[in-house]
């Protein structure tokens, strides 16, 4: 016997719908069917007007994060089954609606840039002219936390970023202390004085909500607090 | 652009439901502390005065009502040393059994305190 379930899609178009309303779509429930699945069943076969971004249908460019039953998850590996009969789909929160379950990342890369999410190297390249080598236990350092795809699922869920518009948020300082912690890094003094700012790590008050929905469970309290620890140290040291 | 409509991220994790505990004893403390300063200042009417307010708060309901405050300012003062702990790099991976620990932890000063106020409770 086949199973439905409901799918309670967030749906607005800001230049006609002065609230958001919620639809109702019914889904025939099959093996292994996924969040992301269901809804390109919904765009192809019964309203093409629902609006979701996603690609790459594999946890893997960050593309469909959605506030799915009141948390932030990737559309893409959550498996629709042990959702429940009705599964309320909405955009990221706290992010501006461009349609549906479009949300406007604007800030969000905003954020991303001033942590200067790239190798800052000195020192000239190797006279091999090949790639800059490290240690397997330097490697192991940044394991984590170059796993983030920039879903913004943390970044969303965080209060303080909800709060304090100006926050870096914990994205970006994810970021921040993959190359903060990265051996052939040598901005780090730079990307501190960026930390220690007052948008910086210290607005975060560890309330490990982009650590829990993480889809990468990447550990981003720690990161961020790793900084903490790096700026704390380093003014009381007269280092900064 | 609209934002969609959640006031606050509906987080069901150990940690917010730590800071909200955090949050809402921090701000009883505040509330306790006007209380404490209105009680204190029947002082300026003299020492009958205060004397007077003494012996009214010596009532079972305030003792209980003081147990009250002392969980209270035992979450926060506990929680406060976890949040210190991981604001200093301490522990952060472990955050969930830090702060169940401390918790628990914070019940011991409070049994003793209770087991002493108890015979001024049921008078």
């Amino acid at each position: 016997m086949s199973q439905t379930v409901t799918l309670r899609i967030y749906r607005r178009d800001p230049d006609l719908d002065a609230a958001p309303k919620y639809q109702n779509y019914q889904i025939e429930l099959t093996p292994g069917l996924t969040v992301l699945m269901a809804l390109y069943h919904v765009l192809e076969n019964v309203d093409k007007t629902l609006a979701f971004r996603a690609s790459c249908r594999s946890a893997v460019c960050g593309s469909c994060g959605m506030h799915i039953n009141g948390k932030n998850m990737l559309a893409c590996e959550t498996q629709l089954a042990p959702l429940g009969n009705e599964v309320l789909i909405e955009p990221l929160p706290h992010l501006p609606v461009l349609k549906d379950l479009a949300v406007d990342m604007t800030r969000f890369w905003d954020k991303y840039e001033k942590v200067r999410p790239y190798l800052i190297a000195l020192k000239a390249p190797p006279p091999s002219g090949k790639e800059r080598l490290q240690s397997v236990e330097d490697r192991k350092k940044i394991d984590e936390f170059i796993d983030c795809i920039l879903c913004a699922c943390c970044h969303t869920s965080c209060s303080t970023a909800w709060w304090d518009k100006e926050y870096l948020g914990p994205a970006a300082l994810a970021k921040m202390y993959r190359f903060v912690a990265d051996s052939r890094d040598e901005g780090g003094a730079e990307r501190l004085q960026i930390a220690a700012r007052e948008d910086g790590v210290f607005r975060c008050h560890t309330i490990f909500n982009c650590t829990e929905e993480c889809p990468k469970k990447i550990p981003i309290t720690f990161g961020i607090q790793e900084i903490k620890k790096r700026v704390l140290w380093g003014k009381l040291a007269g280092r900064m | 652009m609209p934002l969609t409509k959640h006031t606050v991220y509906p987080g069901r994790g150990l940690g917010m439901w730590a800071f909200w505990l955090h949050r809402l004893t921090g701000l009883a403390i505040a509330v306790y502390l006007l209380m404490h300063i209105l009680v204190i200042s029947t002082v300026v009417g003299g020492a009958g005065n205060f004397n007077e307010a003494m012996k009214f708060l010596k009532a079972p309901i305030f003792i209980l009502l003081e147990m009250g405050l002392l969980a209270i300012i035992l979450i926060h003062g506990f929680n406060g040393a976890r949040i210190v702990l991981f604001d200093l790099g301490y522990g952060v991976k472990k955050q969930k059994p830090i702060f169940i620990a401390l918790m628990a932890l914070a019940i011991i000063p409070f049994v003793i305190a209770f087991a002493v106020a108890l015979p001024h409770i049921f008078v």
